[in-house]
């Protein structure tokens, strides 16, 4: 009986499944991907981020593909419950080729068993977490991968600004103890000394008793891994201490916000940085321009981020076809997919990672980021 | 040596912060006997609101400053209007839980209209700064800790010499009498509510300049601490509260000194929770009397529970158990979710329904099953199906004894020390990176497989789930026939009474809390395996508030009750995805709404 | 041979008020002692000292040769103590006959085991399994509750699955009486059990007092009442201002002098000054 039943079942799923594939078969149709990200909750700014840049990268494909591609976003407020029932929906929704988040890592890697089982594609853009990637072979990142990202940001504090002390106060998640570690390696490896690691909690405000613990540590340079909110914070309160050191920070902090929350405080500080609006190649300045002619104001790395997304799955879809399978062969072999932050874009197999981010120098002078010429650090 | 000036000068800086949230909540609580967690949500209002003026209207500070006074003081008469007045004569606990559905309430709406983006707000205070030891003290320091004091005096003033402080003296000693002497209780309330809250949007403003940002999110962790300045100051004590906030910065301060950033919350925590326990009073109080004998329980409301027969109950069963053969993976997650949260539903409907210790710490139960469960599999090399019994009973165990310490209180300063231990739990997965991963989590937990089947499909998870739900629910219901269930429930109608008659509050209390954390474990080990990676962050404080909102709905003590309840507020946020902007408001609408029609739930308080 | 109840020198203070001041008295078994006073004379809480809800400043108390002074409650229950409450402290949510049920805890089996963690868990499973024994020990337990609550006639035994919240007040406290009937008490403690009752309620009461002295029990008794304490008393105390004031046999309290003196003083509070000076 029961048997019966779901053979029924199945042939009639199956029926519906040819007749979408029947229905993209035809070139005007657009094919789907799935976004599972916030849209509501603490992080519901990153998933506005996204949709403009999604919006922005498919007015700019679509009208000349052959595929179009349109998303579905699915609101998880990067909630794990919510991102498991999300991927059910969506590897159930036969339209669905690919899945892009969640956007912060326990959502998307609750969700991995469901999407590798599924064999659909889940690609974590910004999923840092080392054990992403691991969930499977069909979790795939283009997140900036810390390894790469930490020994330039300690090559810029020990050979660009020629510090050998260096004190860090890092995000005490995944994301910043993951940073830490290898950032902590990469200066031994240098040969400089990292003084003192200091971990916070997402939220926390106050950082003056941190701050003694480094200013006590005697280090030349603060290094700053966290993102522009809590940046800015800690920089006012090292510049209400007057402590006199370097401040050098990861990309994160790489955000108008930075300047706005931070004031005049965040004058002179370094930042490493894979997308910046000044730099003048061809990929980046077409992304600014068009960016700012729709939304009015400057992007950020997470807004190029999801539009350097958006541009490989159109990419994806019509270089190697409108299915599933298609979609997973084809993110292993892409080459020269055109990339805001990376120039091109292709995958390592092994780590379903990108490599090869372009690292701009920063400083903050008179309140604008611009970038670091070497010289003396301000 | 210098560096121990400087500490200390830091922990008055951020005590004086503290100070100025604890000084709203002190009269608050000195007046209407009740902990405002929305105290939080007037702090993130009157952010806003100084932010809006500044940016809007380019009011200079006086003008700022008194519209946000104006504004908050509007939405404190707003609070006492809905979370208190309508509440009196309801149970104690219920002007507590109508807070925490105001501050969802108010901070969704503040996100909805300003998005939780932090912003900065303009600096108009003079930016000079004086140099004290290391650091400095701006002009804003000075500010903070004048308007705290200044309020103290002004409130003492207040208090001692008009004739509305008189009637809130008198309504705070004893509210039936002084209603009974003619003072207008409600208006001494409303007046109370507006005074506390214009502070409460004050320092929101002024903490906001101090830091250059706000956001939506900043409510949680005012609330937070601003209760345990609170609780270490004494209940209700104003000067107390000032000292408190002070001793909370200076052992912050200290805390990182010896020990390092991370361990900063940990510490304001476990203070929290020794002074619960060894001076629940506070430190500048002395008296410990008998609580006031009730007519009867007055606890949790009065009903009578709705009566489901028993086929429908089996009928329900047979029909959750043939959801599968519909074909609907989607559907079956969240059912899945639903039988998940059940569990935890189940486990929080006993330990706050029945023995009526209203837990706000809930979810650390699913985190210590979680891990127990994850790293006896990952790192210990058990298999998932030894792993997951044992994480329960290690849940049962770990939570009975983390709560034990707590076991000597009672009403609010339950619920307190329970929000305090959940935030333990988690800083301590956090911190403990030896053996928990640290802020890495656990990744690649094995899936769900028990004795070579694998039951990663979503259809067995389902099935898995449910045949657990139903034993655990059946033993509940048989527990609750038995005299365990008499001694519970007398425990929770009068504590006195019952331990006059032999019911051994501890004894019964770890019970109960040893067998939900049972079930609670379970659920939570079911989870990480499902998930494959969890984290310090997974099983948050906000899990602990949704799943009170269950066992309200369903209602307290429900067995029934407290599936439906998890089963409605799992599924209904998914079939109104379209409303997603609009979920955590529903919630709190959904909270306000029983607490004040409809108490006792759905189905009944048991 | 030890008195039943021996009271020496109780003290007990809050703040600048002496509630009860060097209570000194004894209790033979079988007896009834009456403490009369007007409001505020501490009869309350002597009580509460006596029963452990309350820690005395000073002073000893002994039950049955033991020293219970400080003792907790629990403690006295299993020892045998059972009282009422001044303003009724039934549990509000359960039924009349789990109400009594509770009252009879300390003589299951099951909560006997007092070895920590061990004991809690044997109960546990006895309460999950619930074995033959089990099952038959609260059969025996309800039938004995039966047969307390018939001892106020037809006044509860309609309501044996009411919630206690929705009966009246004078069924409240007679269900009071019951759950600590039900304890076996080799002593009772009653605190005005007839608060709140009409005439006829009073009445009835104070035969199921009389009753229960009659079959044996001591008891020691809080009454406002003065005709029914007259009736039922072996002794009467009589306090003010946390001091005894008088002592002896019904008909000689009634007529000291300083006892008059305390009522009249008192005539603006308390109910029963009027019994007091006939």
């Amino acid at each position: 009986m029961r048997l019966h039943r779901r053979s029924v079942l199945s042939a009639t799923a199956a029926a519906l499944g040819s007749f979408a594939i029947g229905r993209l078969a035809n070139a005007a149709d657009p094919v789907f991907v799935g976004v599972s990200g916030p849209l509501t909750g603490p992080n519901a700014q990153y998933g506005a981020q996204w949709k403009d840049s999604f919006d922005l990268a498919l007015d700019e494909l679509n009208p000349t593909a052959a595929h179009p591609v349109r998303y579905i976003f699915e609101d998880s407020q990067s909630d794990p419950r919510q991102s498991v029932a999300i991927a059910q929906k969506f590897v159930n929704d036969p339209r669905i080729i690919m899945e892009l988040g969640d956007f912060s890592s326990p959502a998307s890697m609750a969700a991995s068993p469901i999407y590798q089982r599924a064999r659909l594609v889940q690609f974590g853009f910004t999923n840092s977490h080392p054990d992403f990637t691991k969930g499977g072979d069909y979790m795939w990142s283009s997140s900036i991968s810390q390894a790469e990202e930490q020994p330039q940001l300690a090559e810029y504090a020990i050979t660009g600004l020629g510090k050998r002390r260096l004190g860090v106060i890092h995000l005490n998640t995944d994301w910043g103890v993951t940073s830490k570690n290898l950032f902590v390696a990469a200066a031994q490896a240098k040969g400089a000394a990292v003084t003192a690691a200091e971990g916070f909690l997402p939220n926390e405000r106050d950082f003056r008793s941190t701050l003694v613990r480094i200013r006590d540590s005697n280090p030349d340079c603060i290094v700053l891994i966290a993102y522009y909110a809590d940046a800015a914070t800690i920089v006012r309160q090292i510049r209400t201490m007057a402590l006199p050191q370097a401040i050098v920070a990861v990309s994160s902090v790489y955000s108008p916000k930075l300047i706005e929350l931070g004031g005049e405080a965040v004058n002179g500080v370094h930042c490493s940085t894979t997308f910046f609006p000044g730099e003048q190649r061809a990929e980046v300045q077409r992304f600014v321009t068009a960016f700012k002619a729709k939304f009015n104001r400057d992007p950020d790395t997470f807004n190029a981020t999801a539009y350097d997304t958006m541009v490989l799955v159109s990419t994806l879809v019509n270089r190697y076809g409108t299915t599933r399978p298609a979609i997973r062969q084809g993110i292993a072999e892409v080459r020269g997919v055109p990339s805001v932050i990376f120039g091109t874009i292709q995958f390592d197999p092994e780590t379903r990672r990108v490599a090869g981010a372009r690292y701009k120098r920063l400083v903050v002078r008179d309140g604008q980021f611009q970038l670091f010429e070497g010289g003396t650090p301000s | 040596m210098n560096a121990w000036f400087d500490y200390t000068v830091n922990g008055f800086v951020i005590g004086n912060i503290y100070a100025l949230l604890a000084v709203g909540l002190a009269l608050i609580y000195g007046v209407a006997n009740l902990v405002n967690f929305a105290h939080g949500s007037v702090y993130v209002v009157g952010a806003y609101v100084g932010w809006a003026a500044i940016t809007y209207l380019g009011t200079p500070l006086p003008l700022t400053i008194l519209c946000v006074v104006i504004v908050s003081a509007l939405v404190g008469v707003g609070i006492e209007r809905i979370g208190l007045r309508p509440l009196h004569g309801s149970s104690r606990i219920a002007p507590l839980l109508a807070t925490i559905g105001i501050t969802l309430v108010l901070d969704q709406i503040v996100q909805l209209i300003f998005s939780p983006d932090p912003r900065a707000v303009p600096m108009q205070v003079p930016e000079w700064r004086i140099p004290l030891g290391g650091g400095t003290i701006g002009a804003l320091d000075l500010l903070i800790a004048g308007i705290g004091l200044v309020s103290a005096v002004v409130l003492y003033g207040f208090l001692r010499f008009t004739k509305l402080g008189w009637a809130v003296r008198a309504t705070a000693q004893d509210s039936d009498a002084a209603l009974q002497m003619g003072v207008d209780i409600n208006k001494v309330n409303m007046a109370v509510f507006a005074i506390a809250s214009a502070l409460g949007g004050l320092s929101g403003l002024l903490v906001g300049m101090y830091y250059n940002q706000i956001s939506p999110a900043m409510s949680f962790e005012a609330t937070l601490k601003g209760i345990v300045a609170l609780i270490i100051g004494g209940l209700g004590n104003v000067p107390g509260a000032i000292a408190g906030s002070l001793i909370l910065g200076l052992t912050e301060s200290y805390g990182i000194a010896l020990f390092g950033t991370s361990y900063r919350n940990l510490f304001a925590f476990v203070v929290l929770i020794a002074m619960l326990v060894w001076r629940p009073n506070g430190l500048f109080a002395g008296r410990r009397s008998l609580p006031p004998e009730p007519m009867t329980g007055t606890f949790i409301t009065r009903s009578r529970p709705l009566k489901v027969p028993r086929w429908a109950v089996v009928a329900i069963i047979v029909v959750a158990a043939l959801l599968p053969l519909t074909g609907h993976p989607y559907l079956l997650q969240i059912g899945a979710n639903s039988l998940l949260y059940a569990m935890l539903a189940l486990s929080l409907t006993l330990v706050a329904g029945t023995v009526g210790q209203i837990s706000l710490g809930h979810a650390a139960l699913l985190a210590i099953g979680g891990y127990a469960s994850g790293l006896l599999a990952l790192d210990g090399g058990w298999p998932v199906a030894l792993a997951m019994p044992a994480a329960g009973l290690i849940t049962a165990a770990l939570g009975t004894a983390l709560v034990f310490p707590a076991f000597r209180l009672t009403g609010h300063y339950v619920s307190i020390a329970t929000l305090g231990i959940g935030e333990i739990v988690s800083l301590v997965i956090l911190n403990w990176t030896g053996l928990t991963h640290g802020a890495i989590g656990l990744g690649g937990i094995p899936p769900l497989e028990i004795f070579g089947y694998d039951f990663g499909s979503v259809e067995s998870t389902y099935w898995l789930s449910l045949v657990v739900l139903v034993l655990l629910a059946l033993l509940q219901v048989r527990l609750l026939n038995s005299h365990l269930g008499r001694s519970w429930r007398a425990i929770r109608d009068d504590s006195v009474a019952a331990r006059s008659y032999g019911v051994v509050g501890d004894r019964y209390k770890a019970l109960a809390f040893g067998y939900g954390g049972f079930a609670a474990g379970i659920s939570g080990a079911i989870t990480a395996h499902i998930y494959s990676y969890i984290n310090h962050e997974t099983f948050s404080a906000s899990i602990s508030i949704l799943a009170l909102t269950m066992v309200i709905l369903g209602g307290l003590g429900n067995v029934l009750g407290a599936v439906l309840g998890a089963t409605l507020l799992i599924a209904l946020p998914e079939a109104f995805r379209d409303l997603a902007e609009y979920r955590i408001l529903i919630y709190g609408v959904v909270l306000l709404l029983l607490i004040r029609f409809r108490p006792q739930g759905l189905l009944g308080t048991v | 041979m030890a008195a039943f109840l021996e009271v020496r020198g109780l003290q007990k203070h809050f703040g600048g008020v002496t509630a009860v001041a060097d209570a000194l008295f004894d209790l033979r078994e079988g007896e009834l002692l009456s403490i009369i006073g007007p409001n505020g004379a501490g009869k309350t809480t002597l009580f509460n000292l006596i029963s452990g809800l309350d820690a005395p400043d000073a002073g000893s108390v002994h039950f049955l040769g033991q020293d219970i002074t400080r003792a907790a409650p629990e403690r006295l229950a299993r020892l045998g103590m059972a009282r009422t409450f001044q303003h009724g402290r039934v549990f509000g949510n359960l039924s009349v006959l789990d109400n009594v049920l509770v009252g009879a805890h300390t003589r299951l089996r099951a909560v006997k085991p007092a070895v920590p963690v061990v004991g809690p868990l044997l109960e546990f499973a006895l309460a999950a399994v619930r074995p033959a024994a089990v099952k038959a020990e609260e059969a025996a337990l309800r039938d004995d509750a039966m047969r307390i609550l018939s001892l106020f006639g037809e006044r509860l035994l309609p309501r044996l699955d009411h919630p206690a919240f929705s009966l009246s007040y004078a069924n409240r406290r007679r269900v009071e009486i019951a759950r600590a009937l039900a304890l076996h008490p080799k002593l009772l403690l009653l605190d005005e059990p007839t608060a709140g009752m009409n005439p006829t309620e009073t009445a009835e009461m104070q035969e199921v007092v009389h009753d229960l002295k009659r079959s044996g029990l001591t008891i020691l008794l809080i009454e406002h009442k003065l005709e029914m304490v007259m009736r039922l008393s072996d002794r009467i105390i009589v306090m003010d201002d946390g001091r005894r004031i008088a002592e002896g046999l019904p008909q000689a309290v009634r007529n000291d002098p300083a006892v008059i003196e305390a009522y009249l003083g008192h005539r603006e509070t308390g109910g029963a000054q009027q019994e007091a000076v006939p």
